[in-house]
């Protein structure tokens, strides 16, 4: 099944080799993009890029690049960016990020708080924390949780589709 | 079955009007049909077309994130939807990512992607349609719906256009009754009348017209016709007693003048007698000699005479109708006429002769004079023959009497039976020439006709035929 999903996003590309945990989740990364909407202030013009961040370790290493080269997103380009740190952070729409260390997390959303930023990340408390996207694993499969609450502090509108997909989640305050 | 041109005028207008109905009627009836049909599969199709976007549009999520749980999910709210038979959904390469099935169980195999589009099978619709997502195929989806609703409706057309034939049939049956009268009634008046003025010559019968077109125009002419005929027909009938009315007075006439003439004939003759035999001496032989030819001429001219009143006798006489039994007749009369000729022997044969209808009298005049003349015009001959005999034909009884005589010229055929007209002189053959005019005269009252055969030195035979189906004759028939 894994394949499918994969191949569903890069089909030319594609071998008939079992895709890693983190293409999928590489490939999920653009896919998110096509369900979600970012306000208008986000983007300078109607050609400005959307830009990928990943923040502190690359899980993806170059397949990510590989992945979304020449993908566009509504007449955008797709773009990759690297930080290394949160003070290195740029501009970004789609920010992900493997760290899982609570004070790291609690200092990167309060810099997000306000900014129209998707973040995506893997620790277990990713999202009660403030995140909006999660990917788990489900009987080997690569699914997600969203954080409602938390995209709509930051402005973004997730299609119903992507939700319908998703496991709700609230924040801690809520549980 | 009875062929359509023997119908009767009616019945082929009732036809005539129901064919071109029904045939009206079918071709509307179909034209609907096939309208809504196709009505029907397009709103099908279109309705086919909308879910199939709506199932692409709700399925693109699942296929992006390669959960097909979720898309199996989207396919099977078609359950909605009864008349879908089963759905499935490929990824871009084209391999199965959900399927849905209708019936219990719910698997089946489906068939492998197509091209987008639509097909119509006997009792299908499939469907293939490409899933995209801002311009990016992410796979297709098939549906499958049975026509059952197609059917349906076919099934309801087909019981309404029946219902509305045989309602139709009814309507137009009684309709064209009624209407197809406007036509045939004044046809059948005009074929009554017709068949009356045939049947009863009643030339003062009209039918009623009834308007100015055609049809009223035939009976207008008809009706003129008929007048006009009227006016002759009583211009003849005038003309027929006028001319009945002279021929009357003409007979009477010279059977009188007949009748007088011989009171002094008999005069002349029988005091040349007188003269002959008181005063014979004085006279000497010349003067005998020519006292004789007074009295041959006189005697030969009361013969013309009695020829003449005999001749007058067979057109006035009143035509007494029997069955003849023509064999007994001949047999008698050859007897009689065969005693007066004395020491000559001819022979005579009568063949079996048919019966036949008529005036018994009139009937032995005939072949009395005919079987004379054969006796006559074979007095030379070394050995005499007459045959008489006769044949049935379909529609007349002919009968002949044969000799082998001095015969005569055909030439001279239809002269033979004119009044006084003779072949021969006096001094070869005696006679008047008036038994051939009798013969004519008498089988011509009896609706019958006379003819001759012959050749000079060869014989001749002569013929007399006699309908079969006896016609009373008009007493103006007699009359030649």
């Amino acid at each position: 099944m894994l394949c499918l999903l994969l191949a569903a996003t890069a089909p030319a590309a594609s071998e008939p080799t079992t895709p890693t945990e983190h293409q999928v989740k590489a490939a999920f990364l653009y896919n998110f993009g096509r369900f979600v909407t970012w306000p208008a202030r986000a983007f300078a013009d109607s050609t400005a890029p959307l830009l990928v961040g990943i923040l502190g370790e690359d899980p993806f290493g170059t397949e990510i690049d590989a992945i979304l080269r020449g993908k566009t997103l509504e007449g955008r380009p797709v773009q990759v960016q690297r930080f290394q740190e949160l003070r290195d952070l740029g501009p970004c729409h789609i920010l992900f990020t493997a760290r899982s260390d609570p004070a790291f997390l609690q200092q990167l959303f309060a810099t997000l708080r306000g900014r129209p930023v998707l973040t995506v990340g893997e620790s277990t408390d990713f999202t009660s924390r403030g995140g909006v996207i999660r990917f788990y694993l489900e009987e080997n499969r690569v699914r997600f949780e969203i954080n409602v609450r938390a995209a709509q502090r930051a402005e973004l509108w997730i299609s119903s589709k992507l939700l319908k997909l998703a496991r709700i989640v609230g924040e801690e305050s809520e549980r | 079955m009875k062929r359509f041109r023997d119908l009767a005028i009616q019945r082929k207008m009732i036809l005539i009007i129901m064919a071109t109905t029904m045939v009206a009627l079918l071709l509307v009836c179909s034209g609907f049909v096939v309208y809504d049909v196709l009505a029907f599969r397009r709103s099908i199709l279109g309705n086919l077309s909308i879910l199939a976007s709506v199932i692409a549009s709700n399925s693109t999520a699942a296929l992006a994130f390669g959960d097909s749980a979720a898309a199996g999910e989207t396919l099977a709210a078609l359950q909605a939807e009864t008349h879908i038979v089963e759905a499935a959904m490929y990824n871009s390469q084209g391999q199965v990512f959900a399927t849905y099935s209708r019936a219990a169980g719910g698997t089946f195999s489906p068939p492998p992607p197509q091209d987008d589009g639509h097909h119509f099978g006997d009792d299908h619709l499939s469907l293939h349609r490409g899933i995209e997502l801002a311009g990016e195929r992410l796979g297709t989806l098939y549906i499958r719906s049975d026509l059952a609703a197609m059917r349906t409706r076919l099934t309801r057309y087909a019981q309404i256009v029946g219902l509305v034939v045989a309602t139709s049939l009814v309507v137009t049956l009684w309709l064209s009754a009624q209407l197809q009268r406007l036509i045939s009634a004044p046809i059948l008046r005009l074929v009554h009348t017709v068949r009356r003025v045939s049947a009863e010559s009643d030339y003062s019968l009209r039918t009623a017209s009834t308007g100015r077109d055609e049809l009223g125009t035939l009976i207008d002419t008809f009706n003129e016709m008929l007048g006009q005929i009227q006016t002759r027909e009583s211009a003849l009938q005038e003309r027929t007693r006028q001319l009945e009315a002279a021929n009357k007075e003409l007979e009477s006439f010279s059977y009188s003048v007949s009748h007088d003439l011989r009171v002094p004939l008999r005069a002349i003759d029988g005091f040349s007698l007188i003269l002959l035999e008181e005063h014979g001496g004085e006279l000497g032989a010349e003067g005998k000699r020519l006292l004789q030819v007074i009295r041959s001429s006189a005697q030969e001219m009361g013969q013309l005479i009695d020829d003449l009143l005999s001749f007058s006798r067979f057109g006035r006489l009143q035509m007494e109708r029997s069955e003849v039994d023509m064999n007994g007749l001949t047999r008698q009369l050859v007897e009689e006429l065969l005693a007066l000729e004395g020491p000559r022997r001819p022979r005579v044969e009568i063949t079996d002769l048919p019966a036949t209808q008529g005036d018994r009298r009139m009937l032995r005049q005939v072949f009395v004079n005919l079987v004379a003349n054969a006796l006559k015009f074979t007095r030379h001959q070394a050995d005499p023959r007459v045959t008489i005999g006769g044949f049935a034909t379909a529609s007349e009884t002919v009968y002949f009497v044969r000799d082998n005589g001095v015969g005569f010229d055909m030439r001279y055929a239809d002269k033979l039976f004119n009044v006084f007209q003779r072949l021969h002189s006096t001094e070869e053959f005696e006679g008047t020439g008036v038994g051939l005019a009798i013969v004519q005269r008498i089988v011509h009252r009896h609706g019958g006709r006379v003819w001759a055969e012959g050749e000079v030195g060869h014989g001749a035979t002569f013929y007399f035929a006699l309908p079969g189906q006896v016609l009373e004759a008009s007493p103006g028939a007699g009359y030649s």
